[in-house]
């Protein structure tokens, strides 16, 4: 919200260090979020006098003033020295009062006041007509003041022009700062000092005058707790024109544009007291007959109403409208009033409309329609409903200062206002225990200061007894319903800053990690060591992701659908984080950075029919393109492939202590998005915990990669329940074991696995360790459709120094049962 | 006696062959070709049996003697030969230190949970637990029980992202939705006093998300953190001391904390903290905006309703809760000038972490 603070200071006492001022806003809980100085444009221009005029000796139209400007120029003992200005209007004498432009000042239209010479002599600044002030047409000649004017003055603050505005966030628990009395009250709570409240003498120029209207003139609410409170006035005879300057300036100075000078009322009220007024033409509520009649009840489901924006809104029955039997719909309830009795240059009867709205159904009217108005702002935080009479009256009395006409008799007794009031709102009692209050906060706040502070906002306070008082939270602070809402109160205007920072007493407390959270760390740790580079991707998803990876659009279960999406391509959640990191790859690639190791752990989201929240599950994937490292005088990296992917989840594995690992080849079927024989899931104790493979060239290609991508994935959750809290430990070997290498030569179709689970189980007790050291191809030495697979194989006992007799002998035995076991062959 | 003469002069020119050699291959040659098996010293010993009887003992000795010296000589000239040997190799070893060493490829972690887990460790050791909570919140969690209820103009304080909710209720306003993508960490904080006995001591990181289009200063989901303590006598001192000690963690302990009054709906009092501005020490620059001060988190003391709605007696038990935003501490501590590169994934980027 804007204020103006020479608005506020006829009210309250504005401290003249803005900084500080500033300072303690923010700090009292009302953020300043911009100062503005209105009066800079005016900057290095003041008033002064015409000390002394002779013509220019080399001029017949120009003239050399000396021109008092008071302190604006002065010796080095600090005289004024008035200043040699030559100047070429004709409509001034020696004495005048004018406005004169420093060096230094910049006029409109980019004019900057230099130090010059005109036709040989000097001039040090510029006599200004209106028109240079941008204050008006007038060229005719430089600006004359009253001879009264003071000299040396800013002139700005001369014309009353000088002004800062600041732009305050007024947090939604504030409706009451909504207005410069709020704030002017606000003010004089920050700085313990009195507020003068215009309120009561803005009321009393109130005049009933005039004959009651002829006609009916009623108000009826239909259900009190949309509206408690309708006010009604009737001012006859307005004559509809400009505001007066004063008004105009006012409103501009808070960003407001003049309307004309009943609407301009409505929002200066509005801006004053934070009372949302609403002028109507009255002539347009009328019935056929004349009579207004005018009902607050609930729109009909698809009523139309043209709003004063000119757009035509459909409303629902869950929003409330001001109407009349024959022209159905007139305004929106709290936020906007109908096109149709709009106040235009012929009204000449006001209907005025002062009122409160239900706040929550202001706030969804509000939300529906998109449709957020300087009314529903503050009618969605809370308009006070007492006081109301007065406000309107201050607003009726200001119309006819501004438009003429005179405020007619109406309602009870000619009283002036009807006024419907179902539902009256009531002052709350609170206690406030002191001694609660100071243990709550740790801070040692007097009694006196609580008492000051609480009433200068407005509430009664009583000593009930010694410790404990006795408030009445006013109805303009709806906030105040507690006895915490007058803890924060007192303590934010004593100031947080004085209380002394201390640490939680307690030691029933001990620092933890969950399961989970130790789990991913280590992930994490294997996922670092292994070059892996942690990033983050968008949680959001393509629709289309699914058909980049050749997966049927429910393979991961039913997306999830957000409602208002920033953009297309954002509007599902993730199914698979696989997508992000690919884009990411890309985006790598693309910048000419070809050794990617990405990871992310993050969240993937799955629902189904009937299911409130989705499914949320944490997985880890990584990809990999290129190589661990460019080439170096040293290292050569190999370029990536399918083991690399394998040998990071197999560390995991490892550092899990996952029970019974295996890799289990995937076909196309279950993962499309794998290159087929380069694809496997990798289980422990049975289960499924991931997955690891080279994506397919098809995939690849749907991302604009053009490299072999290595990529993997691991479910949090499966690991957390597949993981050992350690390896049972294993006797250091204390004898020596005996190595044998050997080769097999096997079909194709005979897997490492196999040969390993063959080795393992012919080879006993003594048999420690398999090593596969080479893996050999070759059609004519080897044969075709077959491989070469070469393994160091350690013996070892635990209990005493094999012999090589012994060795001999299992070796044997283990050949033996591999070629039979797998139809292979021994060759040397 | 010319045995005798013979052995002395084989020892002497031994001995000089010895001092001679220039490398151990040479000594073991001369060692050899006197003391090897088919030495001449050797043959000396072995022919023994041909030496008459009385001269066995004097010969034998002499031959001994001989050997004895030459094989002090040896071990002598061996161990300078050795030394000598030792330096030349160390010498000829000798590599360009400045060359690239061969280093393994160490990941980074990404900033953003490098942050966290400093700040997680710094509340380990205070005592807190770490938590989680859900990313898909209902409305419940979100709002109404952290006391911003239906239709609370504090909802507007954040742009949410609704969710389609496959149970078939329908929300009050047309668009919005029971389910929703959490714009804050704090439904972490009704999660824990549902759940977890009292006293609670807990921090909670995680992702949120508010529907603010992708630019330098802002994105559509960020993370938090989120703290909560819940204990019978808990103060706003204590508050304002746990955060003072964790901006001093995670800034310096040079700098210095400011709490400004502000309204959060789930704490009251509530304060927005600011920590001085470490460009310019509180002075006031262009990184600061000129007030001295960054803006870095949002707290207060738990508000009773929220106490009450998850069944603590506000009476008796009292409370603080917090939220850090900490893509806001990446930007002040490590100066990203550009959020989104957070969500790129550029290596050149992820790896100065």
């Amino acid at each position: 919200m804007l204020v103006s603070l020479k608005w506020l200071s006829e009210y309250v006492n504005v401290p003249q260090d803005l900084q500080a001022f500033c300072d303690r806003l923010d700090l009292t809980g009302t953020g300043v979020e911009g100062v503005e100085h209105v009066g800079d444009a005016f900057a290095n221009i003041v008033t002064a006098r015409i000390v002394s005029k002779q013509k220019h000796p080399d001029s017949d139209h120009m003239w050399v003033c000396l021109v008092d400007v008071g302190q604006n120029n002065t010796d080095d003992s600090g005289n004024p020295q008035p200043l040699q200005i030559v100047c070429g209007a004709q409509n001034f004498n020696e004495g005048d009062h004018i406005v004169c432009a420093l060096v230094g000042a910049e006029l409109p239209g980019d004019i900057k006041i230099k130090k010059s010479k005109l036709r040989g002599v000097v001039s040090m600044g510029m006599n200004c007509s209106e028109r240079e002030l941008g204050l008006g047409n007038n060229h005719d000649g430089i600006m004359i003041l009253p001879q009264d004017a003071p000299v040396g003055v800013p002139f700005a603050e001369y014309m009353g022009k000088s002004d800062t505005v600041l732009d305050l966030e007024i947090t939604p628990n504030r409706p009451d700062c909504l207005s410069i009395c709020g704030m002017a009250r606000e003010v004089g709570a920050m700085y313990s000092t009195d507020w003068k409240n215009p309120l009561p003498d803005a009321a009393s120029k109130i005049v009933i005058e005039g004959e009651a209207p002829a006609n009916a003139v009623t108000v009826s609410i239909e259900d009190a707790k949309r509206c408690p409170r309708y006010t009604a006035r009737l001012i006859k005879g307005v004559k509809i024109g400009p505001s007066p300057d004063w008004m105009v300036e006012r409103l501009a100075a808070i960003g407001q544009r003049s309307i004309n000078n009943i609407v301009d009322v409505t929002n200066y009220i509005l801006f004053l007291y934070g009372q949302p007024l609403h002028a109507f033409d009255c002539a347009k509520l009328a019935d056929a007959n004349g009579d207004v009649n005018v009902v607050v009840r609930a729109a009909k489901e698809g009523e139309k109403l043209t709003t004063l924006d000119g757009q035509e809104r459909t409303l629902t029955s869950d929003m409330t409208v001001i109407a009349t039997p024959s022209a159905g719909a007139v305004a929106l309830a709290g936020v906007m009033g109908g096109l149709s009795s709009e106040v235009t240059d012929n009204t000449v009867d006001i209907f005025l409309e002062a009122a409160t709205f239900e706040a929550g159904r202001t706030s969804r009217t509000s939300r529906n329609l998109g449709l957020i108005s300087e009314s529903s702002m503050r009618y969605e935080r809370g308009v006070d409903d007492h006081e109301m009479i007065e406000r309107s009256a201050a607003a009726a009395a200001l119309m006819v200062e501004v438009a003429g006409g005179s405020v007619v008799p109406l309602g009870k007794g000619g009283c002036g206002y009807i006024d419907e009031w179902p539902q009256v709102s009531q002052p709350k009692n609170l206690k406030f225990r002191m001694q609660r209050f100071k243990e709550f906060v740790g801070a040692d706040i007097p009694q006196d200061f609580a008492v000051d502070a609480l009433r200068r906002l407005g509430c009664a306070v009583e000593n009930s007894t010694d410790d404990v008082l006795d408030v009445v939270s006013p109805t303009f602070r709806p906030d105040l319903e507690r006895e915490i809402d007058l803890y924060e109160e007192v303590l934010r205007l004593w100031g947080m800053d004085r209380v002394a920072p201390t640490l939680p007493a307690s030691a029933k407390r001990v620092g933890m990690r969950t399961k989970s959270q130790e789990i991913s760390a280590k992930v994490n740790e294997v996922l670092r060591a292994s070059g892996m580079n942690e990033t983050m991707t968008y949680s959001f998803a393509e629709p289309g992701d699914m058909a980049r990876l050749r997966l049927p659009e429910d393979a991961l279960g039913m997306a999830v659908q957000l409602l208002n999406p920033l953009n297309s391509d954002q509007s599902i959640m993730r199914q698979t984080i696989l997508p992000g990191l690919m884009r990411s790859l890309s985006y790598n690639l693309s910048r000419g950075v070809h050794n990617v190791q990405l990871y992310e752990i993050g969240t993937v989201f799955s629902t189904s029919e009937g299911r409130k929240k989705p499914k949320e599950r944490t997985k880890v994937v990584g990809v990999m393109a290129g190589a661990m490292g460019n080439k170096s005088w040293n290292v050569e990296y190999a370029s990536f492939d399918f083991f690399d992917g394998k040998g990071v989840l197999e560390s995991i594995a490892y550092e899990l202590a996952l029970p019974k690992v295996r890799f289990r080849a995937l076909d196309c079927e279950s993962a499309p998005y794998l290159q087929p024989g380069r694809a496997a899931e990798m289980l422990s104790g049975g289960n499924v915990v991931g997955w690891v493979g080279e994506i397919h060239p098809l995939v690849c290609k749907e991302f604009d990669i053009d490299t072999v991508v290595v990529a993997f994935e691991l479910d949090m959750n499966a690991l957390e329940k597949s993981t050992q809290s350690a390896r049972p430990y294993v006797d250091v070997p204390a004898f020596p074991p005996i190595e044998v290498d050997q080769n097999f030569v096997v079909g194709e179709d005979v897997t490492h696995e196999k040969l390993v689970q063959v080795m393992n189980s012919a080879g006993g007790k003594l048999l420690e360790d398999v090593r596969l050291f080479d893996v050999y191809r070759d059609d004519e030495r080897v044969g075709v459709g077959k491989k070469s697979m070469a393994y160091t194989l350690t013996y070892r006992a635990a209990d005493r120094t094999l012999t090589s007799e012994e060795v001999e002998r299992a070796h044997e035995r283990l050949v033996n049962k591999v070629v039979g076991a797998t139809g292979g062959e021994v060759r040397g | 006696m010319a045995l005798k003469d013979e052995l002395r002069k084989l020892e002497q020119d031994t001995l000089s062959s010895v001092e001679n050699a220039s490398t151990l291959q040479d000594l073991e040659t001369v060692r050899v070709a006197v003391l090897g098996k088919s030495g001449s010293l050797t043959g000396y010993l072995r022919n023994m049996g041909n030496v008459a009887k009385e001269e066995r003992a004097e010969v034998g000795k002499a031959v001994n003697a001989a050997r004895q010296a030459v094989e002090e000589a040896i071990d002598a000239r061996r161990a300078v030969l050795e030394v000598a040997e030792m330096d030349a190799r160390i010498e000829a070893g000798a590599v360009d230190i400045t060359l690239p060493g061969r280093s393994q490829q160490i990941g980074s972690r990404h900033l953003i949970n490098r942050i966290i887990d400093e700040v997680s460790d710094i509340f380990l050791g205070l005592g807190y637990t770490v938590g989680v909570g859900p990313e898909v919140e209902t409305d419940y969690y979100n709002f109404t029980a952290l006391n911003a209820p239906a239709d609370h103009p504090s909802r507007s304080m954040q742009d949410t992202f609704y969710v389609r909710d496959m149970s078939g209720d329908s929300a009050a306003v047309r668009g919005e939705s029971d389910v929703l993508l959490r714009t804050q960490t704090s439904g972490a904080q009704v999660h824990a006093m549902e759940d977890k006995p009292l006293p609670i001591y807990m921090i909670a990181p995680g992702k949120v998300y508010r529907r603010d289009v992708a630019d330098p200063s802002h994105l559509p989901q960020f993370h938090q953190i989120e703290g909560l303590v819940v204990d019978k006598g808990i103060t706003f001192g204590d508050l304002k001391g746990t955060l003072d000690h964790m901006c001093k963690q995670i800034f310096g302990s040079n700098r210095k904390t400011r709490f400004r009054a502000h309204y959060f709906p789930f704490t009251e009092p509530s304060a927005e903290v600011d920590v001085s501005c470490g460009v310019c020490a509180g002075e006031g620059c262009r990184m600061c905006k000129g007030t001295g001060w960054l803006e870095i988190l949002g707290c207060g003391m738990v508000d009773p309703n929220v106490l009450q709605m998850s069944g603590i007696d506000p009476e008796i038990y009292s409370g603080f809760a917090f939220g850090v935003g900490v893509e806001r501490i990446a930007c002040l501590k490590y100066n990203v000038p550009d959020l989104r590169m957070l969500l790129e994934g550029d290596m050149r980027f992820l790896r100065q972490f």
